[in-house]
């Protein structure tokens, strides 16, 4: 029995120095290797590429084919080309790429930013807010937002009217041009800024051309021309990310490498330029579809917001409020193209050649709302705000691929429809005629 | 073969080997004097045995000082002969009814059959021999009732499913946990590429040589497993190894088999169509996706560039010679040179016979006081997909010592190396079978060179590097491509083992110890060259897995009478279980030149680490009692404590921790009864227990911030750092720091009939299972910032039926057939996920993926439908399965889809993956020294999305499109928007399976197929060797496994798995091909 007496010994020894608490407890539980809280410089980044990516992405993808600047042609594209292929489950990840990788982040930035006070980083944040928005609800028209973002404690947060949308997207604008011509308020922005690097004079001009392209949708001709002359000044300035290079490489040339053959250059948009002798562009822009296309290329700026889109929205509303148009929007107009020439990094010359013909530049006092709607549709080149001029103005004329008409908005997430209680009825939006809400 | 005897004589002498014995022979016989052929002999008071030959001869030896035989055999009364001078006993055993088979329980517990309230099935390691299969999971298809095993393909190294009545968790691993030889051991999956691409994966159960069996106990039921707390929650399988016996003379087995592998079948393709869209061909430079040209017999070749239909200069070298095609390009017939253009088969010529060596020897024998066994395996597979292999190297060495009489310290230490070749498969642009099938019948994928394209790679690379595929480049790698190409290596080193000591102070009480290791380093490789289609730039991926697990016991345990009427036992226990698995991976993009596929070659590199961890803490305890021999209850309790509940910024201990009780009882009542001929043993069982689970990952209390990709699935994401910079995001999964353990309760109850002297065994078991607050990954809408959270909000019911007879139709001197059937049904019904949440998803696409329906069995195929009369009318359509009401055809006359079927906007149930019922039907018949036997597998049911098919159908490929596309036009079964019956004439050619009731439109449930399946799973036939010299038996056979199935699957093989051993199971996409397989194995014992 002694032995037996040393062996209880050992074991009730081992077990009194081995504690549960110590064993199990303390953060043993936390992962190590993923923060749970990070400082607002380290979120800005994702938040940026995030942003840029969606844009020069689906949006682009789905807005420029719509707009039969781009036609899908195989698997999947030919059904979103025919708009068949345009149902709820399609529009699952980009709403998720919304709400959750850059609205919600902006979300838990801003109340970092406001407990610190951090102005600067405010006023940037409100921005990129207010762009996504707009950039969502051009095509969702209702969405949530007052109650979104509350993770489990609102777990089916209701659809906001655009209008109430737009009026958040005006303030938190308005708001950020103040903050920003403030004080920083103890941290300045830095190169976590992928944008502009933290040029607070640069952010400015793009929450004006923010807002000018918004009340542009709102017939609001002369604020929308004053804001955007408040705007940006060379194509230099436009709001964006350059993509380095092939290991990050820029949306449409990741999606040319990887799904090659879906989606090429449209022929319609091809004859509407042939038909302008638009040869130096298209020659460029008809290229196949591959990663030696010379434009989708893999270092490439991809523009949220840009020169051209101001100088060719300061010529429509010229038009709109000078019945013949004056010079500075004749200048605009001409500024706009030669913009998108530099775009293609197209020689002076060419654009020279292109605005000689009289069609194109029939010289101030005949312009009218088709010209400038023509160049900008093709100035802004996969850009997804041709889907919004389109339908305000209808301009070009696009013949339906299928059926009577092009569709007028995007479907909601699948997602949305299953799991929140208090999205629409699966089936009740028509793309085809439920116009949002600047469009009715 | 001389250092492994060195290392042997080494611990042999360290041990203290010692042969002071004596040997006994004789023969047993039955009362009609036929022998047993198999019969135990045990020298009782010692671990020393063996078993009667086919002559019912026998000899053993017996160590000193013991002076007892113990003669047993199944359905015969057990005899004990005390030994005298005489080294020769003959015995006679007669018949009888006595039951006191001792079996394996939890946590080693050895417990009389008898006893057991619940159901335990035990496979032996004949049976595992017998299958021929590499993996110890694929060996138990069909020999046990309650259990459900599906290979994910026949790749070489691939793994296989196993699942113990079923699922039990709803998001959490629903397989069995692995027990070898008392500690857990782990069968992980280790995914580095998404789910349903990349290369197959394997389970860790791989490791373990099939020789090395013993013996395998299958614990069902929750009253089984109580005992290994949470881990325990979806059944255990108990692994005994092979070990050395005390004073067994030492001898040598050896084993040696050669195997041959062939593809199984294959998908039906179209040769009579030629690449190219709306009847018009296409040139692959064009990188034309589909075969919607025009008829084959209708193109002849050119090699005229001047030709006006010559393809663009792409097409053509400097010198002026076609890329593609040796014999030039397709033109229309009567403008070329003549020559018929070619229908190629791509398939045939690609898939190769794959084989399989395996050798293995083991060592074994034992004194007094000590035994040991070692064995070494090798193993080489080469599959049928060329470039695919799979080697394994085992080595495991078992001891025990006993100093004293009472004190036992054993340990095993098992080490295997194995290595991976592994192939792109699934849904990704270097999968093999998608470039494969979707290859048109035009173009040679081989260049001319048939099988052996493998080896030349003029096949599928031009000298410029710009890869040779039928879609100039851009789509998916050519087969040949992805098997040089973008190969994945995995190299994986592991040592498991235990050490045990064990102190007999009294009958009262024993303590034992026993703890477990498992380490385990998985070295991974991923390349991709540069142009290849998933990554053109080029890729080169690491992914180094290290997974450590340590498990520790300490028991008391303790039995004897308490009156002559109660006989008692009792356990208690403490255990502590880590667990650990780090990822360090880094990937290479960019390669700066082709042909060097090295980190080094790369532009970019990036890295992380990723660890896994969570540690319990347990307490148990178990009393049996028993009354009369008669009547037993066992009652069981454990609290566990698992880290995976802690809260990391608030940690409180009693969070962590749950309680779980079992009980059962045993009525042996045909000792009230009496037993007769006819009638020999019944049983009935009875039990209840419930079990907590903690949330499968851990970390799930709380929500973290990581450096996650950019993209949105279309093309390759991009990754942080980006231009420098390094971005974090909030996860999308939110955590829950109110987490509370998954509870599930469940009711067993059965019977075990035996009639005809044992000769015909019955055993019925029911049981009823019931979850609550089952941890769930619950969806949110992303308005809520969150795609995610964990929640305790879910409820699933499961109820089984697990039969198993087993019969003896013929027993005589010479002749026996002993069959066995296994009979298992079991559903699981998701009875409700989260508030305001009907369908959670589990795995797959977006067309058709797996999903939890609430309403519905477990793991629905869940995707579009076409659309019925009653969609979206209250009252009728109130669920996501199919409205009963018939098809609704699009009859608007502008839709482009005039005439087809309409297209239902909400996704629906449109398929249910889980079999109706399995059957395992075993036989084995001897005659004399032959022995033969087959297993007949039968799953009914359990459907299958068959994506390949559905892909297929929109490249026009398939043999389906070209049956179809020359169709007399006709209406669509169905009924127009006005509820009339539908007269819209249409033809299903391009515009049909293209649009979106087509291959990658919005509808997946044309094809969701019956999945079942009547398989000849096994069948060999063997010969018993002679003694002859020093040779003591062996034996020479041919097995097959797989070699005949029926199925109305129309893909290749209804057996696949795209997601291998997860939860997402009932799709196929582009997986790799099943095998048949012929061995031949030859065993020698000295």
């Amino acid at each position: 029995m002694k032995q037996t007496k040393i062996l209880f010994g050992c074991f009730f020894t081992i077990f009194s120095l081995f504690s549960c608490e110590s064993y199990l407890g303390g953060d043993f539980n936390a992962d190590p290797n993923n923060p749970v809280e990070v400082p607002i410089a380290a979120q800005i980044p994702s938040i940026q590429i995030n942003l840029v990516d969606v844009y020069g992405g689906q949006f682009s993808r789905n807005n420029n084919q719509l707009m039969q600047q781009v036609e899908g042609v195989a698997r999947q594209c030919t059904g979103f080309n025919s708009y068949s292929g345009l149902v709820p489950s399609r529009f699952s990840t980009v709403w998720t790429n919304i709400y959750e990788n850059i609205l919600n982040e902006i979300k838990i930035a801003q109340k970092v930013a406001a407990e610190e006070g951090y102005a600067h980083y405010t006023g940037m944040l409100n921005i990129m807010e207010a762009y996504t928005l707009m950039i969502s609800t051009d095509v969702w028209d209702d969405m949530p937002y007052v109650e979104a973002f509350q993770g489990i404690n609102n777990l089916n947060p209701r659809f906001d009217t655009q209008a109430t949308i737009y009026e958040i997207i005006f303030n938190l604008l308005d708001e950020s041009i103040t903050l920003l011509q403030g004080g920083d308020g103890g941290l300045a922005i830095g190169n976590d800024d992928v944008y502009y690097e933290g040029d607070i004079g640069l952010w400015i001009k793009a929450a004006y051309a923010i807002k000018a392209r918004g009340l542009l949708k709102h017939n609001k001709f002369a604020e929308a021309q004053d804001a955007a002359k408040l705007s940006f000044t060379s194509p230099d300035e436009n709001l964006g990310f350059l993509y380095p290079d092939q290991n990050a490489a820029a949306p449409w040339y990741r999606y040319n490498r990887d799904r090659t053959g879906d989606i090429e250059f449209h022929p319609q948009m091809g004859n509407l330029m042939q038909g302008l002798n638009d040869t130096a562009r298209l020659n460029i822009i008809q290229s196949t579809f591959r990663i030696s296309h010379p434009y989708m290329t893999a270092k490439f700026h991809q523009e949220l917001i840009s020169y051209r889109e101001m100088q060719f929205l300061i010529a429509e509303t010229d038009l709109w409020l000078n019945q013949s148009g004056t010079a500075e929007g004749y200048h605009a107009y001409l500024e706009g193209i030669k913009a998108s020439f530099k775009e293609l990094n197209l020689p002076d010359s060419d654009y020279e050649i292109y605005v000689g013909q009289s069609d194109i530049d029939p010289g101030m006092g005949n312009l009218d709302i088709e010209d400038v709607m023509i160049q900008k549709y093709i100035g802004l080149y996969l850009c997804p705000e041709v889907y919004s001029d389109w339908r305000r103005t209808n301009i070009p004329k696009l013949t339906p691929v299928t059926g009577r008409s092009v569709p007028v908005r995007w479907e909601y997430s699948a997602d949305e429809y299953s799991f929140n209680l208090n999205a629409p009825e699966v089936g009740s939006v028509n793309i085809f005629s439920d116009r949002v809400g600047w469009n009715r | 073969m001389k250092k492994f005897s060195l290392v042997l004589s080494l611990v042999l002498f360290t041990m203290g080997f010692a042969f002071a014995q004596r040997t006994v022979v004789g023969q047993i016989t039955d009362g009609d004097g036929a022998p047993l052929i198999g019969a135990t002999i045990l020298v009782k008071g010692t671990d020393s045995g063996t078993v009667t030959d086919i002559d019912g001869k026998y000899s053993v030896n017996v160590p000193d000082g013991a002076n007892t035989l113990e003669l047993s055999y199944t359905g015969y009364e057990t005899q004990e002969i005390v030994l005298g001078v005489s080294n020769v006993v003959n015995a006679t055993l007669s018949e009888g009814v006595t039951l006191e088979t001792a079996v394996v329980t939890a946590l080693g517990v050895k417990r009389s059959e008898k006893a057991l309230g619940y159901s335990v099935q035990q496979v032996g390691g004949d049976d595992i021999g017998r299958s021929g299969a590499s993996n110890a999971v694929d060996a138990l298809v069909g020999k046990a009732a309650g259990i459900q095993v599906t290979r994910s393909s026949g790749t070489a190294g691939g793994g296989s499913r196993i699942l113990i009545r079923g699922v039990t968790s709803m998001v959490g691993d629903n397989q069995p946990l692995i027990v070898i030889d008392g500690v857990r051991t782990n069968n992980e999956t280790q995914q580095s590429q998404a789910e349903t691409a990349g290369t197959a994966v394997s389970n860790r159960l791989m490791d373990l040589n099939p020789d090395d069996i013993e013996s395998i106990n299958v614990l069902k039921g929750a009253a089984a497993t109580a005992l290994y707390g949470t881990s325990g929650a979806s059944g255990v399988i108990l692994i005994t190894t092979k070990k050395g016996n005390k004073g067994e003379k030492f001898s040598v087995d050896f084993s040696s088999s050669v195997g041959f592998d062939n593809i199984t079948n294959m998908i039906d393709l179209q040769n009579e169509y030629a690449q190219g869209w709306s009847g018009g061909y296409d040139d692959p430079s064009t990188g034309s996706s589909t075969s919607w040209g025009p008829r084959i017999s209708e193109l002849e070749y050119s090699t005229d560039p001047n030709h006006p239909n010559a393809p663009g200069a792409n097409a053509f070298f400097a010198d002026g010679t076609y890329r593609y095609d040796p014999n030039g390009f397709i033109v229309p017939k009567g403008t070329g040179n003549g020559q018929a253009a070619n229908v190629y088969d791509n398939v045939t010529p690609f898939f190769q016979t794959g084989n399989t060596f395996n050798n293995s020897v083991a060592i074994s024998g034992g004194s007094e006081t000590a035994t040991v066994r070692l064995s070494v395996s090798d193993r080489r597979e080469n599959g049928i997909v060329p470039n695919n292999e799979y080697d394994r190297q085992t080595v495991k060495l078992s001891s025990s010592l006993s100093p004293t009489k009472d004190f036992t310290i054993s340990g095993s230490v098992n080490y295997s190396k194995s290595e991976f070749v592994k192939i792109q498969q699934g849904s990704n642009t270097s999968g093999l079978l998608l470039g494969l099938l979707r290859t048109p019948a035009t173009f040679d994928n081989s260049g001319g060179l048939g099988s052996d394209a493998v080896d030349n790679p003029s096949a599928y690379i031009f000298p410029d590097f710009r890869q040779r595929n039928y879609r100039g480049g851009g789509g998916y790698d050519n087969p040949y491509w992805t098997v040089n190409l973008a190969k994945g290596f995995e190299d994986v080193d592991r040592v498991f083992g235990n050490l045990q000591l064990n102190y007999q102070i009294d009958p009262w009480l024993n303590i034992g110890i026993n703890s477990g290791y498992d380490i385990a380093s998985d070295v991974r490789k991923q390349e991709f060259e540069v142009n290849s289609r998933t990554n053109a730039a080029g890729r080169i991926l690491h992914d180094d897995f290290k997974t450590k697990v340590f498990d520790n016991y300490l028991n008391f345990t303790g039995n004897g009478n308490l009156t002559d009427d109660i006989t008692f036992n009792y356990l208690a226990n403490a255990t502590l279980f880590s667990f650990n698995s780090s990822q360090n991976f880094a990937t290479g993009d960019g390669l700066v030149f082709s042909g060097f596929r090295d980190m080094s070659n790369a532009t970019q590199v990036t890295g992380g680490n990723d660890i896994e961890r969570y540690r319990q803490v347990g307490f148990g305890a178990q009393v049996e009692a028993g009354f009369q021999n008669m009547l037993y209850l066992t009652l069981t309790a454990r609290q566990d404590y698992d880290s995976r509940l802690g809260n990391p910024t608030d940690f409180n201990l009693s969070n962590t921790g749950f309680f779980y009780p079992s009980a059962s009882l045993a009525w042996v009542f045909s000792e009230v009864l009496g037993s007769s001929d006819a009638f020999s043993f019944g049983k009935l069982r009875l039990s209840w227990a419930q079990v907590g689970a903690p949330p499968p990952d851990p970390y799930s209390t709380s929500s973290v911030f990581g450096p996650f990709s950019v993209g949105d699935g279309w093309g390759d994401n991009i990754n942080f750092p980006i231009a420098g910079r390094t971005g974090f995001d909030n996860a999308n999964l939110l955590g829950n720091p109110n987490l509370t353990p998954e509870l599930s309760t469940t009711f067993e109850i059965g019977a075990d009939l035996r009639f005809l002297r044992n000769r015909l065994g019955l055993d019925v078991t029911y049981y009823n299972r019931k979850t609550v607050d089952a941890i769930l990954n619950a969806s949110l809408p992303r308005s809520t910032g969150y795609a995610n959270v964990w929640l305790n909000s879910g409820e699933m019911t499961s109820n089984g039926i697990e039969v198993t007879l087993n019969a003896t139709p013929v027993s005589n001197k010479n002749f026996q057939w002993n069959s066995q059937v296994n009979f298992t049904k079991s559903e699981s019904i998701v009875d409700k996920l989260a508030p305001g949440i009907e369908r959670l998803f589990l795995a797959g696409f977006n067309t058709a993926g797996t999903y939890l329906v609430e309403g519905n069995q477990y793991g629905a195929i869940f995707g579009g439908a076409y659309l019925r009369e009653g969609a979206g009318v209250d009252g009728i359509d109130e669920s996501l399965n199919i409205p009963a009401g018939a098809v609704v055809i699009n009859d608007n006359p502008d839709s482009p889809e005039y005439g087809f079927q309409a297209v239902d906007p909400t996704q629906r149930a449109i398929g249910n993956p889980n079999p109706d019922f399995i059957i395992g039907w075993n036989n084995v018949l001897s005659y004399k020294r032959f022995t033969a036997n087959f297993l007949l597998d039968w799953r009914e049911g359990g459907d299958l999305w068959n994506g390949t098919a559905w892909a297929l159908s929109f490249f026009g490929t398939s043999q389906l499109t070209a049956d179809t596309r020359e169709e007399t036009a006709a209406p669509i079964e169905g009924v127009k928007s006005d509820g009339t019956p539908n007269d819209i004439p249409v033809v299903r050619d391009q515009s049909y399976w293209t649009s979106s009731v087509g291959g990658f439109g919005a509808v997946g449930e044309q094809f969701v197929q019956d999945g079942g399946w009547v398989r000849l799973r096994e069948v060999g036939l063997s010969y018993r060797l002679p003694d002859y010299g020093r040779l003591r038996g062996g034996s020479l056979g041919v097995s097959g496994r797989n070699l005949w199935f029926q199925t109305d699957y129309e893909g290749i093989d209804p057996e696949t798995s795209l997601t291998g051993t997860g939860n997402g199971q009932g799709f196929d996409y582009f997986n790799m091909p099943s095998t048949r397989s012929v061995i031949v194995t030859l065993n020698l014992n000295f």
